[in-house]
Formats: structure tokens, C-alpha cells, sequence
């Protein structure tokens, strides 16, 4: 009988190695279950982020000054406010030093200095970053010794998962929360942004923005981005999912810029009302209202009416769900679509098509606008492709074939290194240009 | 269990190849030996999850939106004012559970399935003093939350709350049971405050929009019936991880006198009193600190200052079981109560009367 309660320890030393690096369920034995075993892993590649920059801020003075003052009236201005700010980051590449956080983290930033858990800090500078989805990627300076985490995939998770949030609330210093994912595909709540969001009742305050949302395993499944309620954490907290992370990183470190694919369908969410109206036995998925002429989706035969019920042989609960997974893929990526048309499923693959380029241009500066960039395969600058004839791009004297070498003396080497030149320039920008092999500067208006 | 036992033994010592299978073995054979009813890991992944719980639970936790034209103090013209909550299918007649202050006092309740369905729900009847309240509606294949009548809540239970706070879609927290029998935290008549209600308190969090969704365990089984309404009168932001949900026996209980009935009835026996430790008895029981004149109880001659230590036979320990023993008398009945005047033991038949003003 002695040996079989021995037997029994084994057995139950066998069993318990995974089961500690898992769950508070109540347990029998004498061991307590705790998430630290997997924490020691993770918490290394989970940094905080501290920016300094200056926030331009317009003042407009009153009429009334120039009434009393004249010609020596103040003069409307802009005004200079230093700030600082703290977040949290993930480093996905211990060699290249690539940390991911949120665009808002590092908006407007000037200095960004990102300090490890060991207490190092580096300086790092913003490789590419997207405000639509909130997702930045910095580039540590001479990494050195970093430690990476492993990346899930945020597609396998469930509700009712547990999940353990690792950032830096109100500068703490790295904290460790844990919760379940309450809800998946969230989304909706700003319009032009693409929300497809992990809601978690893990604790997240501000400063767990960029942060890690990892599962029991230690894998990166989210980051966390934002939360409801004003006055704090009210348990329902929101985390980018890490498969649209992957999607828009992998684009930022190609092209240096997130190159959104475009599907080219108009809708919205497929409601039980409109269901009934269409005669419809489903009630979740995104319908399409209209099918844009030429669009990726057109091409591939997709038809208004059409309810897009799967991608990548994934369930899709609704449009906004859609169109952040689209947003996220870039442009040239091939997806398979699920559509229910007349009580038929069929499947179609679409092959994204990119973002036109003179939108790309034009919200980078509205003197940009009728012109197509490209970068340059060897980093020397960035390609006027295309100009058409009346656009603020020709009036500036930008023509085909121009490349634009730096912005206000600083080296331009990519699309995405221009976005971010014009972003932080202030006041009058001079564009350096070469042109054939002369090289002439324009200027481009406040 | 011992042969058994004997045979893995054999194997394990064999060489190292064997040692997996045995692993597997006394796996199995350590799960049927856990008589504890929570489950640990799903079968589908090797990582813990609530997945299967939720799976379970929450399609039969909806949705509710409640519309009422009401008139303004300033404004003659009335208001369309819309309000939300959640509520929980109890059984595939279509009756739902939920929170009263969702569903009070308006014109229209319409109820939204997981499945997309959005139908009109009728009020069946509420109770105030619990703060709870029976919609029905009429549809066909309903999921119907999965229910354990012996389920005894502990301090330490995981528990999952399932609603739909601020209208976000269906939203699944989880947190453990903090305490139970929590009664009277406020000066209220209704609810927590009415003393009518033995809340559960836990933290996982709910908020607007949650009332009358479900709280479950780990199995999918209803613990309670969530109740959002208490949050702000605790702490000024309601962010205290202090939530409370009405039991699921307490919740049953009422639904079902609710549904037979239509209203609640509870016994009335018209006194006032407070818990007291009696120190010449050595005993636990109630002082009646007040008493209705023309209530049963004084019909019965209890008067002011007696010390009750049993009621129907029952010994007391504290005054929400002596409210919960006379709440659930029939009016009519008679119920025996022992107590002591000064140090002489009495005991009076006391015919319980219905309780008025709910």
C-alpha cells in the first residue's frame, strides 16, 4: 500500500508540471496553483515606455486685440507645450528590437525611451505606425540582450479564457492582472477606425496601454488598447487581437507604413430586422449594400445583397469585424469569403487591392494631393510616380518621376519616413527634390 | 479501486517508455477520484478555461430594452425613455428572471436572444422587496439556463456574471463569491435595503445594463440573478469590486410564487428587532426593540424587550433568518415562537398575518 501512495506522488508530480502553469482552480493537493512559473517567462518582454515631445497647440487671440492693438497686436500663434507620457510595449523581435505599442502611446513624440523590466532602458525611435488601428512598432537602439514573447493566435480564443494583463498602470512600475476574455469582435465605437477588439475583465488602467495581453501559456494574444469608463477600470477592457497586430507589423516592416487592403464593399451589421426583410435564417454577419465599380469585390464577383459570413473559413458577428480584418491584412493579401446569397453559400477568394495611392499622399498634406509615391527599392528617397494635371501636387511643382530626398534637411528613405517628416514638421516645409540630375527645393504652404 | 491500483504499480516500474501510459492512467483515474464538482481543464485544450461554462449559460441570457413615455416636471410633452437590462430564461415555457427596477413602471419590454431573435416579452409579475421580476415571452426552441436546485453558494466559489452592461453585446466576467447573506447595507425599502433579500456579493464585475442577467459557476449552473443597482450607493465611482446578485433559491422561490400567484405573499408578524447576544442564556437569538400594537405578535402577547431565541422551532441567529421564517408562513398559519422575559422561558402561538405595503 506504501508503494502505491507513492505511486500516486509521481503520478501527481506528472500531472501537476502543466497544471501549475495553469489555472486557480481549487485544488486538492498541496500545492497551490499559481500563474508565476509562466509570468518569470513572459513579464522580460513586456517594457514600459516613457515620451517626451512638445504639442503644438493653435491660439487664436481675439478679434478685439487687433481692434485695440493694430498692426502691433499680438499675433495669432502657435504655442508650444512640452509633455510626457508613459505607457507599455511588447517586444516581439529580441533581435531587431522591435517593440509593439499603441499609436497613442507615442503620438506626437519626440523622445521615446523604453526601459525593461531589469530596469535598461534604450532609446527607440518609431518605425511605422497606423492611427486607424492603433498599433505603432518602435525600433529599440542597439538591442542588446532582449528577451521576445512568443506570439499566439488570438483567432483560437474563447469566451470565458483566462487571460493575464502585464503593464505599467499610472507608472507603477510592471503589474500583472488577471481576468477572462469576456467578448470577442468588438468593435464600432470610433467610425473610421478598425476595431475588432478582445474584451477582457482583466484589470487595465491608463499606462497598460501597449501593454501585454497574454493566455496561460505565456503567448501574446492582444494588447491592450483601451477601456470603458471614465473614472477607471470598471472591468471591461479592450485589447487589439495579436492576429491584426501580425497583419499590420508585418506591413511596417516591409514598407514602413501600413499599406491597407481594400475589399470595396459598403454595409453593415446583419440585424434581425433586415434578416426578416431579406428572408434571411441568419442573424450574424455583414451585409453588403453596395458593391463599389471595379473594386476588389466586384471583381471577385461579390454582389450587393450578399451577407459575408466567414473569412479565411472564420465566422464573422459583424461588418465592423469585416472591416478591421480587411484593414489590417494589406493590399495584395488573398482572402477567401463565406457569402450567403438567396439562401445559397457560396465562396469567393477576393484579392485586396491597395489603398489608392493619392489618398495615401493627400492625408499626409493636403499640398500632396493629386500626386503617387513609391519608395524606392534601395531607401534613397521616395518616387513621384504619377501627378495629374490641377491638383495641389502639380500647383506645388511636383511632376512624374521627381524623388523627394529629405523634408526640412532631414533624409527622407521611405513613404513612411516621409509620413512621419511631414507629421512632425512645423511651421513652412521645404521638400528637397531631385529632379533628372539637377536637385531644387519646394515649398510646401503652412 | 485497489486491484486497479495494483496493475498501474506493475507498469510503472517497467521501463520509462511504459511510464507515459501510466501517466495517462492515473490521470484518469485521479479525475474520477475527484469528487469535487468543478471542472478543471476542457477536454478540447489543455489550458483551464470557462469556455464550456459559458458555452452552456449564456445563451439563455438576454438581452432587454424597455421603452415608457413619461412626462417631465418642466416639459408637459412626454419623453420616450428607453432603458436596458438583462434577464435569464428559466425554463422553455419562456419565463425570464430579471431585475425589477429594468422592467418597472414602463410600456414596452422586448427581449433580444443570443440567436438574433428580438421579441416582444409580457410581465408577468414583480416582487419590490427582492428586486426581481417574471417576463414571459412565446417562441420555440428557447436555451434554457442550466440549473442545479441543491447548489448551496460558497465564499470562495468562481463565479461567472453574463449581461450586457451599457448595451455593449453580451458580455462574460468572472470573480468569486465574496461573502453571503449580505443584507441591509442601505436604508432602502427595496432590494438590499429591504432586508427581503440575503444578497451574494462577489467580485466580478457588473455594471449598468447587467440587472438581471445571470451569475453562474463554474459548471454553467445559475448562482443568481444580477443586481447593478447597489454599485453606486457604495463607493461614489462604483468601481469597487463590491457587486451583489440575488441567490438563485431566493430567485427561484419568488418566480415560482409569482408565476402561480402573481404577486408575492409573505407573512407579517409585527415586530421590530435587532440581533442580540444574550449573556445570562449564552445564546444568540433577536430583541424586540419595537412592536406593531395591533400586529400578531402582540395579539400573542410578545412585548418590547422579550428576547426570541427559536422560531416554528428553529433556533435564530440572526434577524434576516426570522424575517425569511415569518416571510415564508402562509398567512393564516400559526407560528410557535420561544423566547425569554427577563429569564423565564415563554412561548407564544403567534397567527401570521399577510405582510401589506410591498
Amino acid at each position: 500500500m506504501k508503494k502505491l501512495v507513492l505511486l500516486f506522488l509521481a503520478a501527481s508530480a506528472l500531472v501537476l508540471t502543466p497544471a501549475h502553469a495553469q489555472i486557480p482552480f481549487s485544488t486538492n493537493s498541496k500545492e497551490v496553483p499559481t500563474l508565476a512559473p509562466m509570468l518569470e517567462q513572459v513579464t522580460p518582454a513586456v517594457v514600459n515606455i516613457s515620451v517626451e515631445g512638445t504639442r503644438v497647440t493653435q491660439q487664436r487671440l481675439p478679434d478685439a486685440f487687433q481692434f485695440f492693438f493694430g498692426p502691433n497686436a499680438p499675433q495669432n500663434g502657435t504655442r508650444e507645450q512640452p509633455f510626457r507620457g508613459l505607457g507599455s510595449g511588447v517586444i516581439i523581435d529580441a533581435e531587431a528590437g522591435y517593440v509593439v505599442t499603441n499609436n497613442h502611446v507615442i503620438d506626437e513624440a519626440t523622445d521615446i525611451t523604453v526601459t525593461l523590466k531589469d530596469g535598461r532602458q534604450f532609446a527607440a525611435q518609431v518605425l511605422g505606425r497606423d492611427e486607424q488601428s492603433d498599433i505603432a512598432l518602435l525600433k529599440i537602439d542597439d538591442p542588446d540582450n532582449l528577451t521576445a514573447i512568443a506570439i499566439g493566435d488570438s483567432d483560437d480564443m474563447r469566451v470565458g479564457d483566462f487571460v493575464v494583463a502585464i503593464g505599467n498602470p499610472f507608472g507603477l512600475g510592471q503589474t500583472v492582472t488577471s481576468g477572462i476574455v469576456s467578448a470577442l469582435g468588438r468593435g464600432g465605437f470610433g467610425s473610421d477606425r478598425l476595431e475588432n477588439f478582445i474584451q477582457t475583465d482583466a484589470a487595465i488602467n491608463s499606462g497598460n496601454s501597449g501593454g501585454a495581453l497574454v493566455d496561460l501559456r505565456g503567448n501574446l494574444i492582444g494588447i491592450n488598447t483601451a477601456i470603458l469608463g471614465r473614472a477607471g477600470n470598471i472591468g471591461i477592457g479592450f485589447a487589439i487581437p495579436s492576429s491584426m497586430m501580425n497583419d499590420l507589423v508585418a506591413q511596417i516592416i516591409e514598407h514602413g507604413e501600413v499599406r491597407r487592403g481594400i475589399l470595396g464593399v459598403r454595409g453593415g451589421n446583419l440585424t434581425q430586422e433586415l434578416a426578416d426583410a431579406l428572408n434571411i435564417s441568419r442573424t450574424r454577419g455583414a451585409w453588403v449594400s453596395e458593391v463599389v465599380e471595379d473594386g476588389a469585390a466586384a471583381k471577385a464577383g461579390i454582389e450587393a445583397g450578399d451577407v459575408i459570413v466567414s473569412l479565411d473559413g472564420r465566422p464573422l458577428h459583424s461588418f465592423a469585424e469585416l472591416a478591421a480584418k480587411v484593414g489590417s491584412m494589406g493590399a495584395g493579401r488573398s482572402v477567401t469569403l463565406g457569402l450567403l446569397r438567396d439562401g445559397d453559400e457560396l465562396e469567393v477568394t477576393v484579392e485586396l487591392e491597395e489603398h489608392s495611392v493619392e489618398a495615401v499622399a493627400a492625408s499626409m498634406h493636403a499640398a500632396l494631393q493629386g500626386a503617387q509615391l513609391s519608395t524606392l527599392d534601395n531607401d534613397q528617397g521616395v518616387r513621384i510616380s504619377a501627378v495629374e494635371d490641377n491638383t495641389p501636387a502639380h500647383q506645388i511643382g511636383l511632376r512624374e518621376d521627381d524623388i523627394i530626398i529629405a523634408v526640412n534637411r532631414q533624409r527622407v528613405t521611405s513613404v513612411g519616413e516621409l509620413r512621419r517628416l511631414l507629421d512632425n514638421a512645423q511651421g513652412v516645409i521645404a521638400m528637397h527634390v531631385r529632379r533628372g540630375s539637377s536637385t531644387l527645393y519646394l515649398v510646401l504652404p503652412n | 479501486m485497489s486491484k486497479a491500483g495494483a496493475n498501474v504499480l506493475q507498469l510503472f516500474i517497467k521501463p520509462a517508455l511504459m511510464g507515459l501510459l501510466v501517466a495517462a492512467v492515473v490521470l484518469a483515474v485521479l479525475s474520477y477520484l475527484n469528487s469535487d464538482p468543478q471542472p478543471r481543464m476542457t477536454p478540447s485544450s489543455s489550458v483551464a478555461s470557462y469556455a464550456d461554462a459559458v458555452t452552456k449559460a449564456s445563451p439563455a441570457v438576454v438581452n432587454i430594452y424597455t421603452q415608457s413615455l413619461r412626462q417631465g416636471p418642466y416639459d408637459p410633452r412626454p419623453r420616450n425613455s428607453v432603458r436596458l437590462g438583462s434577464g435569464v430564461i428559466m425554463d422553455d415555457r419562456g419565463f425570464i428572471l430579471t431585475a425589477n427596477h429594468v422592467v418597472s413602471e414602463v410600456d414596452e419590454i422586448r427581449v433580444a436572444l443570443q440567436d438574433g431573435r428580438l421579441l416582444a416579452a409580457q410581465m408577468v409579475g414583480s416582487d419590490r422587496l427582492t428586486d426581481l421580476a417574471v417576463l414571459r415571452i412565446e417562441a420555440d426552441n428557447l436555451p434554457v439556463i442550466p440549473q442545479n436546485t441543491d447548489l448551496q453558494p460558497r465564499v470562495g466559489d468562481v463565479v461567472l456574471a453574463i449581461g450586457n452592461p451599457y448595451n455593449l453585446g453580451q458580455t462574460v466576467t468572472q470573480g468569486i463569491v465574496s461573502a453571503t447573506g449580505r443584507i441591509g447595507l442601505a436604508e432602502r425599502s427595496q432590494g438590499l435595503g429591504s432586508g427581503y433579500s440575503d444578497f451574494i456579493q462577489m467580485d466580478a464585475a457588473i455594471n449598468e445594463g447587467n440587472s438581471g442577467g445571470a451569475l453562474v459557476n463554474s459548471a454553467g449552473d445559475l448562482v443568481g440573478i444580477n443586481n447593478a443597482s447597489y454599485q453606486s450607493q457604495l463607493t461614489d465611482q462604483g468601481t469597487s469590486g463590491i457587486y451583489f446578485a440575488v441567490p438563485y433559491q431566493l430567485a427561484y422561490r419568488i418566480m415560482q410564487q409569482i408565476i402561480s400567484e402573481g404577486r408575492v405573499v409573505r407573512g407579517y408578524i409585527g415586530i421590530t428587532a435587532e440581533q442580540h447576544y444574550n449573556s445570562i442564556q449564552e445564546a444568540r437569538g433577536l430583541l424586540v426593540s419595537a412592536i406593531d400594537p395591533e400586529g400578531p405578535a402582540a395579539e400573542a402577547g410578545i412585548a418590547i424587550g422579550d428576547f426570541i431565541y427559536a422560531i416554528g422551532g428553529e433556533p435564530i441567529q440572526s434577524v434576516n433568518q426570522g424575517l425569511d421564517l415569518v416571510a415564508e408562513t402562509r398567512p393564516g398559519e400559526l407560528l410557535e415562537v420561544q423566547f425569554y422575559r427577563d429569564v423565564r422561558p415563554m412561548v407564544a402561538q403567534v397567527q401570521i398575518e399577510r405582510l401589506q405595503h410591498q
